[in-house]
C-alpha cells in the first residue's frame, strides 16, 4: 500500500513536469497551472509517504540512499513551493519539478526496504547532518534550475526584466545552500570526532563535501567580491549540479569509505 | 613587497587557493591513499612512479597540500585584518554618505511613502536631517564577511591540531582484564556486549579509566557515538570480536586459561596435545554428513562450534567441540569454555582546550555565514523622491525593496 502512495506521487510529478513544460513553451498559463496543481497533489503524497514511513522505521527516513533521495527530492518541493508562493517565483516551476521528479526516480531506482538504523547513526546528530544535508543539496539544485531558466530566458530576451530577479534567486539559494552545506559539514565533523575519534579523515564523502563548499563559495567569492552577474554565473550554477549529485550519488556507488552504509565494513562498527 | 603583500591578502589569490586544494583533493578521493607501495604498482603499472613523484599515494599530507593551507592561512589572516580595517574605517562615513546621496530609484510619493512605512514596520532605526531619513539596522550584518573569514581561519588552525596532535592507540582488551598504555594509563573492561538488553544490536564495553597518576574514573559506559571520558582520554568503542577459550589443565591440579589463535598447538610434549583451528559461529551438515561452517558478521556466536585436531603420538585428528565438552590429551586436560566476546577499543589523548578552540572556530563561522546573508547591514536613504541603499551589502535590500514594490502593485497600489 506505502508503494502506491510512492509512486503515486512519483507520477503525479512526472505529469506535473511534463505539463509545466508544455504551459512553459507554449505559454499557455491554464496548463501550468494544472500542472502546479497536480505538482502540490505529488508532494502530498511524498510528504504522507515520507511521515508514514518515518512512523514505521521509529526514525526520521534518513537512513540510506533510498530515503535520503526521497528527501532530497521532498527538500527540494518544499523549497520550490515556498519560492512559489512567498516570490510568486513561478518562472523556476518547471526546471526545479523536473529536478524534483528526477531525484524521485532515482530513489525509485533504489531498494525500499524499511532497516533498523545501525549503531553509528543512532546519534543525536543523525537528522541534524543528514537534514541539512538534504536541504542543502536541494538549494544547489534549485539554483541549478534558476540558472536553466536565467539561460534560457537571457537567449530569448537579453532585456527580460525578470533576468534580475533570477540572478538574485540564484545567488540566495547557493548562499543558503552553502550556510546549510557548512551546518552539515561542521555537525558531520562534530559527529565524526564522537563516532571515529577524528573529526576529518579525508573519506570520500568529506572529500566531495569539501569540494562542493569550495566551489560554491568561490561562486559567492566571484558574485559578491567581483561583482560577476548574467550568465556567467547561471552557467556556474548549472556546471556546479554535477558536483553535487556526485557528491550525492557518485561518491556512495564509486567510492566506497565510511559513510558506505549500504555495505558491511569489516573491523568498523557500522 | 607592498604588491606581493597585496596579492597575498587578495581575494584572487585565495580562490585560486581554494580551486588548487578542491583540485589536489578531488586526485586524493580518486587514488587510494596511504596504501602499501605495491597496491600502488598492481593498480596503476604505467603511472605509479609518477604517484609516488607527484605524492599522489598521500596528497593530504603531501609538502604541496599543506604547503597551500599554510598559505590559505596567511591569506585568511592578511584578508581578516583588512577587512576589520575597512570595517572600522567605513563606520560612520557611510552613514554621512547615506544623508547626501540622491535617490537612485525614483519612486512616486505613494511609492515612497509605502517604503517608508515598510522599514518602519520593520523598526529599524530612524534618523532625519531635512527632507532625508536615513533607515540603518542590523549593524552586526557589517561584520558578516570578517567572522565568516576568521571563523574558517580559526577552523582550519585548530582543525589542522585536532587532526595532527593527539595520539590515538588502537587496543583490544578481554572483559575483567586491564590493559596499559605505553604512557602508564591502563583501561579495565569489566564487561562487553554485542546487544542492549532489547537485542538490538548496540555495542559497549563498560570499562574503568586509570589515569598515569593513579586517578581512576568510576565504572563507564561506551558505546558507538558515545566515548567514555576521563582526563585527557577518550576511550571508543571502536571494533569487536569473538574468540575462543579453553581451559588447560594439568595432572597436578594447575589450570590455565587461553584464548587460542587459529594453528596454536598446546601440548606438553611436542607430539599429544590439540592442534587449534578455529572458533565458529555454527554449522550446517548435508546429507552426505559433510560439514559447512557459517560465519557471523554481527559478531554474535548463537550455537558456537571449535574445529581443531587432537594429535596423539603425533597423529592428528580432526573433531569438533562445543562449549563445556572436555578432551584429554597427553598429560592435559582441555576444557572447551564458551567463546568470549571483546571489544576493540580506540583511545585517544588529547588537549581538551583545542576541541573547544576548534568547536568555537565552528560557530564563528557559521555565526559569520549567517549574518553575512541573513543579517546584511541595512542602510536605505529615502528622500522624496524615492530612496537609495547602501551599506556593505546593498543587494539584498534592494531586492526586498523592489519585491516589497511589486507586491503592492499586484495588491493595486495598496
Amino acid at each position: 500500500m506505502l508503494d502506491y502512495v510512492f509512486f503515486g506521487g512519483l507520477v503525479l510529478y512526472f505529469l506535473a513536469m511534463v505539463l509545466t513544460f508544455f504551459g512553459m513553451v507554449f505559454k499557455k498559463e491554464k496548463i501550468s497551472a494544472f500542472g502546479w496543481l497536480l505538482f502540490l497533489a505529488g508532494f502530498a503524497l511524498s510528504t504522507v509517504y515520507l511521515v508514514i514511513r518515518g512512523i514505521r522505521a521509529g526514525r526520521l527516513p534518513l537512513s540510506n540512499q533510498f530515503e535520503f533521495a526521497a528527501a532530497f527530492s521532498w527538500g527540494i518541493a518544499v523549497m520550490l513551493i515556498f519560492l512559489h508562493y512567498r516570490y510568486q517565483a513561478e518562472w523556476i516551476d518547471a526546471a526545479a519539478i523536473a529536478m524534483t521528479f528526477l531525484i524521485l526516480s532515482y530513489a525509485a531506482l533504489q531498494p525500499r526496504e524499511i532497516t533498523e538504523l545501525m549503531p553509528a547513526l543512532r546519534s543525536a546528530w543523525f537528522g541534524f547532518h543528514i537534514g541539512s544535508a538534504a536541504f542543502s543539496y536541494a538549494a544547489f539544485i534549485l539554483a541549478g534550475a534558476a540558472g536553466v531558466r536565467y539561460i534560457l530566458t537571457a537567449k530569448k530576451n537579453p532585456e527580460d526584466e525578470r533576468l534580475e530577479t533570477m540572478d538574485y534567486f540564484i545567488y540566495r539559494l547557493i548562499a543558503v545552500g552553502l550556510l546549510l552545506l557548512t551546518i552539515t559539514i561542521l555537525s558531520g565533523a562534530i559527529w565524526a570526532e564522537e563516532a571515529w575519534s577524528a573529526f576529518w579523515t579525508w573519506d570520500p564523502k568529506e572529500v566531495w563535501a569539501l569540494i562542493t563548499w569550495i566551489l560554491y563559495s568561490v561562486y559567492l567569492h566571484l558574485r559578491l567580491g567581483r561583482k560577476k552577474t548574467g550568465t556567467f554565473m547561471a552557467w556556474y550554477a548549472v556546471i556546479a549540479v554535477p558536483v553535487v549529485l556526485f557528491t550525492f550519488i557518485g561518491v556512495n556507488t564509486l567510492m566506497p569509505g565510511l559513510h558506505s552504509y549500504g555495505a558491511v565494513l569489516r573491523g568498523i562498527l557500522m | 613587497m607592498k604588491k606581493t603583500l597585496q596579492f597575498l591578502r587578495s581575494m584572487k589569490f585565495g580562490v585560486i587557493l581554494l580551486i588548487l586544494i578542491a583540485v589536489i583533493s578531488a586526485a586524493g578521493s580518486l587514488i587510494p591513499q596511504n596504501e602499501a607501495p605495491m597496491v600502488y604498482v598492481r593498480a596503476y603499472p604505467q603511472y605509479y612512479q609518477m604517484i609516488f613523484f607527484l605524492q599522489l599515494d598521500h596528497v593530504f599530507t603531501s609538502w604541496y597540500f599543506i604547503a597551500l593551507t599554510v598559505m590559505l592561512c596567511l591569506n585568511l589572516t592578511f584578508c581578516s585584518l583588512t577587512r576589520f580595517g575597512k570595517i572600522e574605517k567605513n563606520t560612520g562615513s557611510l552613514k554621512e554618505k547615506a544623508f547626501q546621496v540622491k535617490a537612485v530609484s525614483q519612486l512616486s510619493s505613494e511609492e515612497t511613502e509605502y517604503i517608508r512605512n515598510y522599514l518602519e514596520k520593520k523598526k529599524y532605526r530612524k534618523e532625519t536631517r531635512g527632507d532625508t531619513t536615513v533607515y540603518s539596522g542590523n549593524e552586526i550584518g557589517k561584520y558578516g564577511t570578517f567572522l565568516t573569514h576568521l571563523g574558517i581561519l580559526l577552523t582550519v588552525i585548530f582543525w589542522s591540531c585536532a587532526m595532527y596532535l593527539p595520539v590515538v592507540t588502537d587496543l583490544t582488551c578481554m572483559p575483567q582484564e586491564t590493559v596499559t598504555m605505553e604512557d602508564g594509563m591502563k583501561i579495565y573492561v569489566d564487561s562487553f556486549a554485542i546487544e542492549d538488553e532489547t537485542g538490538k544490536l548496540d555495542y559497549s564495553s563498560v570499562l574503568k579509566i586509570i589515569l598515569p597518576d593513579g586517578k581512576e574514573s568510576e565504572l563507564k559506559r561506551t558505546s558507538v557515538n558515545h566515548p567514555a571520558s576521563f582526563g585527557p582520554y577518550k576511550v571508543y568503542q571502536q571494533t569487536y570480536g569473538t574468540t575462543g577459550k579453553l581451559t588447560v589443565k594439568d595432572q597436578k591440579g594447575n589450570e590455565d586459561v587461553f584464548y587460542p589463535e587459529s594453528k596454536d598447538f598446546l601440548s606438553a610434549d611436542g607430539v599429544n596435545g590439540i592442534w587449534y583451528d578455529d572458533l565458529y559461529p555454527g554449522y550446517i551438515q548435508d546429507e552426505d554428513g559433510h560439514l559447512t561452517f557459517i560465519t557471523s558478521t554481527s559478531g554474535h556466536y548463537d550455537d558456537p562450534v571449535y574445529v581443531f585436531d587432537l594429535v596423539t603420538d603425533g597423529q592428528p585428528e580432526r573433531m569438533l567441540a562445543f562449549p563445556g565438552d572436555t578432551v584429554e590429551s597427553g598429560e592435559y586436560t582441555f576444557i572447551f569454555e564458551e567463546p568470549v566476546e571483546y571489544p576493540g577499543l580506540r583511545v585517544k589523548k588529547s588537549p581538551k582546550m583545542i576541541n573547544a578552540l576548534l568547536l568555537a572556530g565552528f560557530l564563528v563561522m557559521t555565526f559569520g555565514l549567517y549574518i553575512t546573508f541573513f543579517m546584511p547591514q541595512v542602510l536605505v536613504a529615502v528622500t522624496p523622491e524615492g530612496y537609495t541603499v547602501l551599506g556593505s551589502k546593498p543587494e539584498t535590500m534592494r531586492m526586498t525593496l523592489k519585491e516589497e514594490l511589486r507586491r503592492r502593485n499586484r495588491a493595486g497600489g495598496k
